[in-house]
């Protein structure tokens, strides 16, 4: 029973049973399980087509709290799971006439577990209590009701637990454990685990993709008690954290599709500044170091907030994990990113708190509504500032071409939030900019553990939470800073070709000058090498996009963002040649990082250009990801290698960067041979998946951007 | 002085992560060499067949009549030529080595190599000065065939030695280097007595050095004048070949040691 790496043996510290869990979930046994029961039917519900769509979403809920299959895995620690196979797809699980109830469901947020553990679930319950006396009579009582309502279905899930773990004596211990959780607070740590793990698998059942958020902050004073008190030995704790992730792994089904299958937004957040500026570093961050060492679960794409304190064994500890390989640490730039926060407006206090969405967008955890728009700066390069290429655009200088591009990028974006408010907001005033969040898609499961929902009386989409978030995010960067780069040195200073012959042959996708075209893809030193000259364009755009950001009129706060995510692979059919030499509809640079084949000296210089920008105005993020041959990482050195990396990350000023150990040849092998390789992961952009559930055309994105082995 | 390259994030010349500075000029033929760009201490025009495109802009001479002006490499569009060596001052090469100090930390820095940099021993002592006196952790990589007044002169700010040995049997090494390994064993021996840090390499070449006999006698030789603090074997690879086609010589290879054998000679050191 190996757990797959890229690099070395992993360790074995946990018991033989739990990794055979461990094993069986990786290897789908509960995934296939789930998927096999996609959803309950509403077929049978009288008049359930003339509800409305809040009452609709009471009934579904009700009806899955009811009657989801339970499962209780054998030798399990915690109990409760997402049984229902259309929440795997992002999907509220109910069905009616073959077809599903409603179109979608929630993610990119991370809730407040906070709440959950400390203070139980039964203290939102007197929230809800108290607010519909607030509200009763009101537009706002239909949805405090569906908060009462959904709090008692979850109840009734509950119950069915404890039904089922009561009549197994071998499940006595998890029968006692589960009995006062989520709804009174956690007395100890084994509880603190069982509340976040049953409310999280509550929140998944009813189809939504929540992420963990800050882990150990949440977990480490129960355990360093627990530890004191001797009520629990450190291996006990790391067997029952280690149940938490592998039942975190119970959607996992193999097979491919897209964008592979780890990813489900689960994130997790480690170490760090609480919000009084202490260090969060506890026995829960080892821990979970640990088990993601020993099983390589890559389903819980794990952050760790790096600061200039940073403890010694804990960056030591990051690189050892990171080495084996999967990306399945990244790594923030703490003091960096709250800084970026208080400037753009939060308290430090909140500042501190903060987690991430998904993948890495910063947000404050349990109470912010956030979604990103992503948009492709290249295409406006080539389609509006070039006119696709058009005979009538001239620039005369290097200048009044970035300044036009600068516009064109300014009314696109201004464009987007127009567009998006208009479907988001109802103006009720509109010259004084009066506005009121227009109705949405019922999501009161979700809305229960974001603060402010209750409190206001809307629910997490329609303007409940206490922070609104809709982050322009820009893609193609990188490709845009080559593109202006090229045009500077071949048109604007080396006059190798005028500005329109430059346009045809664009025009032409360099079908007419393979040596110029040459000339440009191998003679300039592009963005990700540490040439100050491409670098400081970088710095520039950030700068104006960050500045179009903070000034557009919206209902949410639009912070800038850095993104692809892997859209560089459907957007490259839009795209046309670009003058620094690719033709049209190749597969260009993903989030901030240099496009593949451009960056030839090496991870210090990446970052280094990379950290030139001023990424504090990047408030919702700015992902770097590096790829590094598992033979600079071997050995002792590979240690010394990856946390020098990480340390310069951090005092150059980056923001998030995710570091992943892979060569070309072993990708290769395993599209060739998938049942070989089911638990080789990689980082994708922001989330893990395990490379064999990739389509082709990600596969190959991935091995691009890999380096080879020579 | 002349150099062929700079290579940054290397993390196998050294501890931590550090930049390597290639001098061109060696005064040994080594005929596993896998930087064979920098054996000559002239320029050298490189062509690499295979990236060449026809497109006839370069103009290039006949082999026998280039003066290595570096015209065809400058307007080549792919990179099929291109010219190993490039004079630098210590001063412009300081500024390279510095560009990555965020991230040597305590451990990694600079490691010059090459060819051989002690034979550029002037520019090479005031380079390491430059480093030193910036607080970069210092490395020079040698294969020690200078006269010893070398050592001395870029000791006071070396803080690691990496000092190869190819091979004990001495008609061997003639035979597989072109030239004696007396000095080179001597010098060790010296560098030894006076307590610097060094770290003793020994490159794997099948059929030339891969037998217990050879390594036992390096062995030997080691217990007897001195501690390294580390002794790396480091298994042959091919890959000066690409670049010896490129110079127009004849690439003498050799087989890759498998790690078992890796493995066993290791133990002879432990
Ligand atoms: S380097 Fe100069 S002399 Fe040599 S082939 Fe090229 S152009 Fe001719
Ligand atoms: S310029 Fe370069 S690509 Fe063109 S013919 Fe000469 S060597 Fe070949």
């Amino acid at each position: 029973m190996d757990f797959f790496a890229v690099n070395g043996k992993r360790p074995i510290r946990l018991c033989e049973e739990t990794r055979k869990f461990a094993f069986d979930s990786l290897n789908h046994k509960y995934g296939l399980e789930t998927w096999s029961t996609p959803a309950v039917s509403m077929d049978d519900y009288k008049g359930f087509q003339n509800l409305s769509p809040l009452q609709k979403y009471d009934a579904v809920i009700e009806r899955i709290s009811k009657t989801a299959p339970i499962r209780i895995c054998d030798g399990e620690k915690i109990s409760g799971s997402a049984t229902l196979g259309m929440a795997i797809s992002h999907n509220i699980p109910a069905d009616f006439g073959g077809k599903p109830v409603f179109s979608s469901s929630i993610s990119h947020l991370t809730i407040d577990f906070e709440t959950v553990i400390k203070k139980g679930v039964n203290h939102i319950q007197k929230q809800a209590e108290d607010a519909l006396k607030k509200y009763k009579g009101t537009e706002k009582e239909p949805f405090i009701q569906s908060c009462i309502h959904c709090l008692q279905c979850m109840k009734m899930w509950h119950e069915r637990y404890l039904e089922q773990l009561k009549n197994k004596p071998e499940y006595r211990a998890n029968y006692e454990n589960l009995k006062n959780v989520p709804f009174e607070p956690a007395k100890n740590f084994y509880e603190a685990v069982q509340s976040i793990w049953f409310t999280f698998a509550f929140v998944r059942l009813c189809g939504n993709w929540p992420g963990i958020g800050r882990i150990d902050w949440l977990l480490g004073d129960y355990l360093e008690k627990d530890l004191a008190d001797g009520m629990l030995t450190l291996d006990e704790a790391r067997e029952i954290l280690a149940h938490f992730f592998i039942k975190g792994c119970e959607w996992v089904k193999g097979g491919n599709y897209g964008s592979g299958d780890a990813q489900h937004y689960q994130n997790i957040l480690l170490a760090g500044v609480d919000e009084n500026g202490k260090e969060v570093t506890n026995t829960v961050t080892y821990l979970v170091l640990d088990i993601l060492e020993e099983l390589g679960i890559s389903d819980f794409p794990t952050t760790v907030r790096i600061n200039k304190n940073t403890d010694k064994k804990l960056l030591k500890r990051i690189a050892e994990v990171i080495r084996y390989g999967g990306g399945v640490v990244a790594v923030y730039n703490e003091d960096l990113i709250i800084d970026s926060l208080t400037d753009y407006g939060y308290e430090l206090k909140e500042a501190r708190k903060f987690a991430n969405d998904g993948c890495w967008e910063i947000q404050i955890p349990g109470k912010t509504f956030f979604t990103y728009i992503p948009f492709d700066s290249l295409q406006i390069l080539q389609q509006r500032t070039f006119d696709n290429y058009g005979t009538k655009v001239c620039f005369a200088d290097f200048e009044s071409l970035y300044d036009a591009f600068v516009n064109d990028l300014r009314s696109e974006v201004e464009e987007i939030i127009a567009t998006r408010n208009a479907s988001r907001f109802i103006y009720t005033a509109v010259p004084t900019k009066e506005w009121k969040w227009a109705p949405d898609m019922p999501c009161t499961v979700v809305s229960l553990f974001e603060q402010g929902c209750i409190e206001k009386g809307h629910s997490y989409l329609e303007g409940g939470p206490v922070y609104n978030v809709a982050s322009p995010h820009i893609g193609g960067l990188p490709d845009v800073v080559n593109s202006l780069y090229a045009i500077k040195k071949l048109v604007f200073d080396e006059r190798k070709v005028s500005f329109a012959e430059m346009m045809r042959l664009l025009k032409n996708n360099w079908e007419d000058n393979e040596t110029l075209r040459q000339y440009a893809l191998n003679k300039y030193s592009y963005f990700g090498n540490d040439n100050d000259e491409v670098d400081i364009i970088a710095k520039n755009i950030i700068s104006d996009f960050s500045d179009i950001c903070d000034n557009l009129e919206s209902g949410y706060k639009t912070p800038a963002g850095i993104s692809t995510f892997g859209r560089q692979l459907d957007w490259s059919e839009l795209r046309m040649a670009t003058p620094y030499g690719k033709k049209a509809h190749n597969v260009l640079a993903g989030n901030f990082s240099p496009t593949p084949g451009t960056d030839k000296e090496g991870a210090t210089a990446i970052i280094k250009s990379y950290c030139k920008a001023d990424l504090k105005r990047t408030v919702s993020g700015a992902a770097l990801d590096i790829k590094l041959l598992p033979s600079s990482v071997n050995g002792e050195n590979g240690v010394e290698a990856i946390s020098s990396l990480i340390k310069g990350f951090v005092t150059l000023g980056g923001h998030f960067m995710q570091l992943d150990i892979a060569d070309t040849g072993l990708l290769k092998k395993a599209q060739k041979h998938p049942e070989e390789y089911q638990n080789l992961s990689v980082r994708v952009s922001g989330w893990n998946a395990r490379f064999v559930t990739l389509n082709r055309e990600w596969q190959n994105m991935i091995i691009a951007q890999t380096g080879s082995d020579l | 002085m002349i150099i062929s390259d700079i290579q940054r994030f290397c993390m196998h010349d050294g501890p931590g992560v550090r930049t390597t500075v290639f001098f061109k000029g060696c005064p040994l033929r080594c005929k596993w060499c896998h930087n064979p760009e920098t054996q000559s201490y002239q320029k050298e025009l490189l062509f690499y067949k295979e990236k060449c495109i026809g497109c006839g802009i370069c103009k290039a001479c006949d082999k026998e009549t280039c003066i290595v002006c570096g015209a065809c490499a400058k307007n080549c569009p792919t990179g099929a030529r291109e010219v190993a060596g490039r004079e630098c001052t210590a001063r412009e090469l300081y500024d390279q080595i510095q560009k990555d100090v965020a991230f040597y930390g305590k451990k990694g820095g600079v490691t010059f190599s090459g060819g051989e940099c002690m034979t550029q021993i002037e520019p090479l002592a005031e380079v390491l000065k430059m480093c030193k006196e910036k607080g970069i952790h210092t490395v020079v990589d040698t294969a020690g065939y200078v006269p010893f007044g070398n050592f001395e002169k870029v000791m006071p700010y070396t803080d690691l030695f990496l000092y190869d040995i190819k091979l004990f049997n001495p008609e061997k090494h003639q035979k597989y280097t072109g030239v004696s390994n007396k000095l080179i064993l001597e010098n060790l021996k010296k560098l030894f007595s006076v307590g610097v840090k060094i770290w003793v390499r020994i490159p794997i070449i099948p059929s030339v050095n891969d037998n217990i006999d050879e390594m036992r006698k390096i062995k030997e030789f080691l217990d007897e004048c001195g501690t390294p603090e580390k002794i790396e074997l480091l298994p042959y690879h091919p890959m000066g070949e690409s670049k010896s086609q490129a110079l127009g010589k004849t690439p003498h290879l050799f087989e890759i040691p498998d790690s078992e054998k890796m493995k066993s000679l290791k133990e002879i050191f432990e």
